[in-house]
């Protein structure tokens, strides 16, 4: 599974929503986490534990608090986001103000010496003196201390910041000439991608064309061929009714002079693709001549930056793929297309005034500039790959099952061949026989076009059957990760055994053995428990689990857990 | 045994455009002291209107066309509108899927729970109190004292739940209706709830009808199980029975669609095509276009098969078991 591609990871992501002045509902706090490409990730917990709000942090549908959320799906290059320029041009700032802060915190340190030895000097001469005096100076020691221990962390900070953009280059001394190269290498992308822009305009001329004339040589034959059958069923009938439509609509159409067209685009087609790879080049050329300065002329701006460790550290901050909380709007919606939702209630995602067929074309409408009729027939093609059928184009939601509603909602979701989908409850409204009717159809799409899903439910045997890897959340926090097999077979934290021991299961009163029932209910998000959050419903509850937050370790290979109970293995 | 409930040939209808439709077709069943009867099927399929039809609540279009529901040995579809009034939180109670739509958001726990056992069992207030505080800890809630001075968003969904549960159970009822009682909670929250009805089943002498789709929630409550499907009864046995040896190609769809938590391998293996809408007509028998035995058989076209006993205490529906 490590040797995947990763698509998105997160790091210490939170998010809190305010309530009034002093309070906060940590709705997700720290969650740290890598989706591979392909993967289906299952997410579950009661509700309140956050998992809904995590999915919609990720698709920045709610901007997060704190932490980072990176994409992979999408190269810089083809994104080309503002951000970067911006960064870069700040890399001088990062470095001074990091430099600045841990100056400030030696000069504190000093004066911390100096009242130390102040007060040794009261010691000596007796305590019981000038009680009152060495109290004094013992708080002004402790005020200093924190003092100073807050400047290098905003320090190192700044330099974490910084290493985002350049990675371990941000301790070089040459840091300006290192921005300078990096600002080169932007432009050189600027470039590729306004390239990259009129390439995606003549690939869809192309593609329409290619549509039109599809249509325009095989209609009459189709016509034909339906007409000399003597009865035609329901679903034939609609098939002719919209192969007539379609030939009024490609009347006009001359094949000749859209092949001509074709063949006028392909030399410039081929023209763009080798701009596209010289920019790379020189863009690439660029950044090797930056990195060459990795390692050499370090500033000693803090007292870890010549530790070898310490740069390494920092390269591994060096973000390849894109920070979706830094983008702009319009660049989040451009990339939004690439990521997208289903939700619970079919009925209350779907507009009842709307047609299915306007509601799928909508999307298109929105997202790109193709002409009507080419949208028409992409909606078409996405209803009989969800497995409705074409002439439900024309209906309204009211006269669709849930199922069937929930259909409509997954082609409108990979209509833009996305390739990360976050499904909140998608089944948990659905009937069980239907329920797996969409579970099918889910898992076909995925291995068709290599989709990767973040799968939110409560329903554990779905979860079980459904997803690759599932996290265990509870109020806001990970209880447990690991492959869905291995989280079944060995459930480390207390709360995954009680969620597993809870489901009602298929089997007889008399064939089952008898469990514990997990009492009380989750606690307010406002105000969490001390320490564990699940402390006060655990069974296995110590004393260390009611002030000490448990760290998140990895017990077994790939099976991670946050409980008292396993401890970190000292290697 | 004493019957507490007893359904017999029921065929209720709702109108739509000024046209009968079917909702439910011949349905019969009972349920004695002290047992657990479930009902069970998709969304649809009838199990709401059967309790609508129990508590005569139907909405304005739907009547009941022919049949008899004896509670206690009354027949219901016989008695009027006040009558009715009588049994009505009297001798049967019904608990709801919402329980925050179920309770006034205006009016405290403690009034509410008085208000009912003031009327059902002509308490004086003073006495309702005591009985109202004694349900609550029946319940399993703590300090009840306190939360009778609680409005009803002060409380947790699974605290609600109960508190709807020591409303019906103050007023002693002889049949207790649950429709969905534990689909909007939370599985850790329903598991207390669940146990919390079994435990309750022994002392409070009284027949429940409890309504789900969920086949777990069958298994963990269940004596006898009836599965309807579009408005016919499928098959009927002990949950035993059921869950050992389903019978009706519908049942063992159901049981094979559920993503089994306990089994290493599952393939999801849906029923194949929709759930028939009231308003389609369907000759032969209504599961026929989704049966993976109807092909062969061409009597499921033709006649609705009728109920047979395949073993002693279980009905099927269904050609294929002659």
């Amino acid at each position: 599974m490590n040797t995947e591609k990763v698509l998105i990871k997160t790091r210490k992501l939170k998010k809190y929503f305010p309530i009034n002045k002093t309070t906060n509902l940590k709705a997700v706090e720290d969650i740290t986490l890598q989706i591979y490409e392909g993967e289906k990730f299952g997410v579950v917990g009661e509700s309140g534990c956050g998992k809904s709000t995590l999915g919609r942090v990720m698709l920045q549908l709610y901007p997060q608090t704190s932490g980072s959320c990176v994409y992979f799906g999408k190269s810089i290059q083809e994104l080309n986001p503002k951000y970067i320029q911006k960064e870069i041009n700040h890399l001088k700032t990062y470095q001074t103000k990091a430099s600045e802060f841990y100056q400030d915190s030696v000069k504190i340190d000093q004066e911390v010496e100096q009242l130390e030895a102040q007060r040794r000097v009261l010691d000596v001469n007796g305590s019981s003196v000038d009680a009152k005096k060495y109290d004094k100076i013992s708080k002004k020691i402790a005020l200093k201390e924190f003092k100073s221990k807050e400047l290098k962390k905003n320090a190192s900070r700044q330099l974490r910041e910084g290493s985002r953009t350049v990675g371990s280059l941000i301790l070089c001394e040459n840091i300006e000439e290192i921005a300078d190269l990096f600002t080169k290498a932007e432009e050189e992308v600027k470039k590729a991608h306004e390239c990259l822009v009129k390439l995606n305009e003549h690939q869809n001329k192309v593609y329409e064309n290619e549509v039109l004339i599809n249509q325009k040589q095989t209609v009459d034959a189709s016509i034909q061929e339906l007409e000399a059958k003597n009865e035609l069923n329901e679903e034939e009938e609609y098939q002719l009714a919209d192969l007539i439509a379609t030939k009024k609509n490609v009347q006009n159409v001359d094949i000749v002079k859209l092949e001509e067209e074709n063949k006028q685009i392909a030399p410039i087609i081929e023209d763009l693709k080798n701009q596209i790879k010289k920019h790379h080049e020189i863009e690439m050329g660029y950044r090797d001549q930056a990195f060459a300065f990795k390692g050499k002329n370090v500033l000693p701006i803090t007292e870890r930056t010549l530790d070898p460790a310490y740069q390494a550290k920092l390269d591994e901050n060096y973000e390849t793929g894109i920070n979706l909380s830094k983008l702009t709007k319009s660049e989040m919606r451009s990339i939004r297309k690439d990521m997208q939702m289903i939700f619970q209630d079919p009925a209350a995602s779907l507009d009842p005034r709307q047609s299915i067929g306007s509601a799928i074309e909508e999307v298109f409408a929105i997202n790109t500039d193709m002409p009507k009729r080419v949208r028409k027939e992409k909606a078409m093609q996405l209803l009989t790959r969800v497995g409705l059928k074409r002439e439900h184009y024309y209906s309204y939601p009211h006269a669709l099952s849930g199922g069937q509603k929930q259909r409509v909602g997954i082609a409108r979701a990979i209509a833009l061949d996305p390739s990360f989908i976050v499904l909140d409850e998608a089944v948990s409204a659905l009937d069980v026989s239907v329920q797996a009717q969409i579970l099918q159809l889910l898992n076909d799409l995925s291995e068709e076009k290599n989709l990767t899903y973040f799968f939110i439910t409560h329903d554990l045997g779905v979860v079980k059957h459904f997803c690759d890897r599932i996290m265990v959340m509870y109020l806001g926090n990970v209880c447990e990760l690991a492959d869905s097999k291995e989280l079944f077979k060995h459930r480390l934290h207390p709360y995954t055994e009680s969620l597993l021991d809870s489901v009602p299961r298929l089997t007889l009163q008399e064939d089952r053995k008898k469990v514990e029932i997990l009492e009380g209910e989750v606690p307010s998000a406002m105000n969490p428990p001390q320490g564990c959050p699940f402390h006060t419903r655990c069974k296995k509850c110590m004393e260390i689990c009611k002030s000490e937050k448990p760290e998140y370790v990895e017990a077994m290979p790939n099976h991670f857990v946050a409980c008292h109970l396993y401890k970190k293995e000292e290697k | 045994m004493e019957k507490v409930l007893d359904i017999q040939n029921l065929h209720a209808a709702f109108s739509i455009q000024k046209k009968d439709y079917e909702v439910l077709h011949d349905i019969s069943f009972s349920i004695n002291r002290n047992e657990t009867v479930c009902v069970v099927g998709e969304s649809g399929c009838g199990k709401s209107v059967t309790t609508l039809c129990i508590m005569q609540l139907l909405p304005k279009n739907g009547k009941i066309q022919s049949g008899s529901i004896y509670v206690d040995g009354t027949d219901l579809t016989k008695l009027s509108k006040k009558e009715v009034r009588k049994f009505r939180g009297k001798k049967m109670g019904m608990i709801f899927q919402e329980p925050m739509t179920a309770l006034n958001p205006l009016l405290t726990i403690g009034f509410q729970l008085r208000e009912n056992i003031i009327n059902h069992r002509g308490a004086s207030k003073k006495e309702a109190n005591a009985i109202a505080i004694e349900y609550l800890k029946k319940v399993g809630i703590a300090n009840p004292e306190q939360r009778l001075k609680q409005y009803p968003f002060q409380l947790s969904g699974g605290l609600r739940q109960r508190v709807l549960i020591a409303m019906v159970l103050s007023a002693q009822p002889d049949l207790l209706i649950a429709d969905e009682p534990t689909t909007a909670l939370d599985v850790t929250i329903q598991k207390q709830v669940l146990s919390l009805l079994n435990d309750l089943k022994k002392d409070m002498n009284a027949g429940i009808l409890f309504i789900t789709h969920d086949l777990g929630v069958v298994a963990e409550i269940a004596d006898r199980v009836v599965v309807l499907y579009a408005g016919r009864k499928v098959e009927e046995g002990t949950t035993h029975q059921i869950f050992k040896n389903p019978l009706h190609p519908y049942t063992i769809g159901l049981m094979n669609a559920v993503p089994n938590v306990d089994l290493d391998e599952f393939e999801i293996r849906p029923i194949p095509g929709t759930f028939p809408n009231i308003t389609e007509k369907i000759d032969g028998c209504r599961f026929n276009p989704r049966c993976p035995h109807a092909s062969s058989c061409p009597k499921c076209f033709e006649t609705a098969p009728e109920m047979i006993e395949a073993e002693p205490g279980h009905f099927v529906a269904c050609h294929l078991k002659k």
